[in-house]
């Protein structure tokens, strides 16, 4: 079935200790698309990835990935073999190895990758669009600017060859420059071909570049459509853009 | 330099290369799992009864070296399975007083089924040579221990620092949730890193029972606390700090007895934990860690 969505979610329910976080979400990512999920703190868009990535069991519903090397169920499988089989997740908070050298969070981005050629051959694709990067090889992440490691976190999840890519706010903190720097890497994977869904705080950037958002409130997924469909609709404007009625 | 004081310098080397070993094993498991693991002195005692048993068979010393290493690492390995991975994620003091269960049943198993009999070993009449140094002498055994001990360091590092499955070790100490975003076996990594932490304590448990001449199912505790403290001056998590922790804690202690009058000999312990408070007191998060670090 090569045209079946990349991601599918379905009925989706996740407990984080007591408290019911997602309430049968469901949503589809086709392959090659965009797609952002925009909503409040707390609306459960971080909960989402951490459970498509298995480091959230799953109450109940389903989420399956499915690439021309097959489908693979997300709630089944372990965190390791749903990376081996190309969803990278880029964290909140970028999450970089703080006293490892550059150099080595990228290899680590790697770590399921087998192929030393194509190792290097993407390396040095990750150092020319972030030529910072190669400057700083050999200094620890953790001394790196925010938008530096932010920049350090995208090479190293491009590293893990993504068929599907997981972006957690990767605006939050940053410079408005360092932002479009960004979003301009997020626009070339784009047009490349990787799959990605974006989180993202700053709602009106996020349904610019998506093909399809859907907002998430308490959980659910209330809303769905095409970035600029949502960017005309009157409570995403209010609530999100910040648009009075 | 006297042979007096060069004698004290090897004796504290040896001693601290005891340490040393045990300590950066206790370092590493701190590291990559914040677990205070008190049961990590008895891979000392088993790594000795490992030694005198295969000391029975008649087997040599090269084989017998590698043996107690893999058996050293295959019970880290088993402890850390069966007793530690269940509680991953739990709070830092259920593993603490797990550890401190699980050291009480190795002693206590150990002494049903070895007995509480101290029992004799010795490394070969070669080894117990003293050798001449341009005027100075020391003992074999010192040296051998020495030697062998900063091999094993070396190839640790090398590991540690040079392979894949060292940056894997390195990037789960430092965030978990990250590193098994990596697509990294977490679960493999960890029993790596006790296997790799209890086979050196486990070798400590050879040399131990040559250089003193005795073993006894008890033997683990010392050693178990002062790698502790060794950690503690060093910087608890850093292998590099353990290791001279280990070193520092060694040659104190000697030069302590060796340079001080016999009098005070009898205060050795009390000397090393006052040094302990001191540089806790100066430096809390140890010698040679340049920042704290806290986990997220």
């Amino acid at each position: 079935m090569p045209d079946a969505p990349i991601l599918q979610v379905s009925e989706l329910n996740v407990f984080r200790g007591a408290t019911h976080v997602l309430k049968d979400v469901s949503f589809e990512v086709a392959r090659g698309e965009l797609v952002a999920l925009i909503g409040a703190n707390g609306a459960g868009k971080s909960t989402t990835l951490l459970a498509l990535s298995g480091l959230l069991p799953a109450r109940s519903g389903t989420a399956r990935m499915t690439t021309d090397e097959g489908t693979i169920e997300l709630t089944r499988a372990s965190t390791e073999t749903i990376v081996r089989n190309g969803l990278i997740h880029c964290p909140e908070g970028r999450q970089i190895f703080q006293s490892l050298s550059v150099a080595d969070n990228l290899a680590l981005g790697a770590y399921t990758r087998t192929d030393k050629d194509w190792i290097a051959q993407t390396t040095e694709e990750v150092y020319r669009l972030f030529p910072i990067l190669r400057e700083r090889e050999k200094i620890p992440a953790g001394a790196l600017s925010g938008g530096e490691q932010m920049m350090l976190a995208m090479g190293r999840a491009l590293l893990g060859a993504p068929k599907l890519l997981l972006l957690d706010e990767p605006s939050l903190g940053l410079a408005p420059k360092v932002i479009d720097t960004i979003f301009d890497v997020i626009a070339e994977l784009r047009l490349r071909g990787v799959t990605i869904l974006l989180i993202e705080q700053n709602a009106a950037m996020a349904l610019e570049i998506a093909d399809r958002a859907h907002v998430m409130e308490h959980g659910r997924v209330t809303l769905s459509g095409t970035g600029a469909s949502l960017m005309e609709n009157d409570r995403v404007r209010q609530a999100y853009l910040g648009v009075s009625a | 330099m006297s042979q007096y004081l060069f004698q004290q310098l090897i004796n504290g080397l040896a001693l601290g290369s005891l340490y040393a070993l045990v300590a950066i094993g206790f370092s590493m498991i701190y590291g990559i799992v914040r677990l205070i693991n008190f049961a990590h002195g008895d891979l000392v005692m088993i790594g000795a009864f490992a030694t005198l048993g295969m000391l029975f068979y008649g087997t040599p010393w090269p084989v017998t070296l590698l043996v107690v290493l893999l058996v050293g690492a295959l019970a880290g390995a088993m402890i850390q399975t069966v007793v530690f991975r269940p509680m991953l994620g739990a709070p830092q003091v259920t593993g603490f007083i797990a550890s401190l269960a699980v050291s009480i049943t190795i002693q206590n198993s150990a002494l049903m089924l070895l007995s509480g009999q101290p029992r004799n070993f010795l490394f070969p009449e070669a080894m117990r040579q003293r050798v001449s140094l341009g005027g100075v002498s020391a003992s074999l055994t010192d040296l051998v221990i020495i030697g062998l001990t900063l091999t094993l360091i070396a190839i640790l590092f090398v590991i540690v620092y040079r392979t894949r499955l060292g940056r894997a070790m390195r990037a789960t100490a430092e965030n978990l949730m990250a590193a098994r975003l990596m697509g990294i076996g977490v679960n493999r990594t960890i029993v790596a890193a006790f296997a790799i932490g209890s086979a050196l304590a486990a070798v400590a448990g050879l040399f131990w029972g040559g250089k003193f001449g005795q073993i006894d199912p008890l033997l683990g505790s010392v050693p178990g606390l002062k790698a502790f403290i060794a950690c503690v001056i060093g910087g608890v998590g850093s292998i590099g700090g353990a290791m001279l922790g280990g070193y520092i804690l060694g040659l104190a202690e000697v030069l302590f007895v060796g340079l001080l009058p016999q009098a005070y000999a009898g205060y050795r312990d009390t000397f090393v934990f006052s040094l302990l408070i001191l540089i806790l007191l100066i430096k809390p998060s140890g010698l040679f860690v340049r920042h704290v670090e806290e986990r997220a």
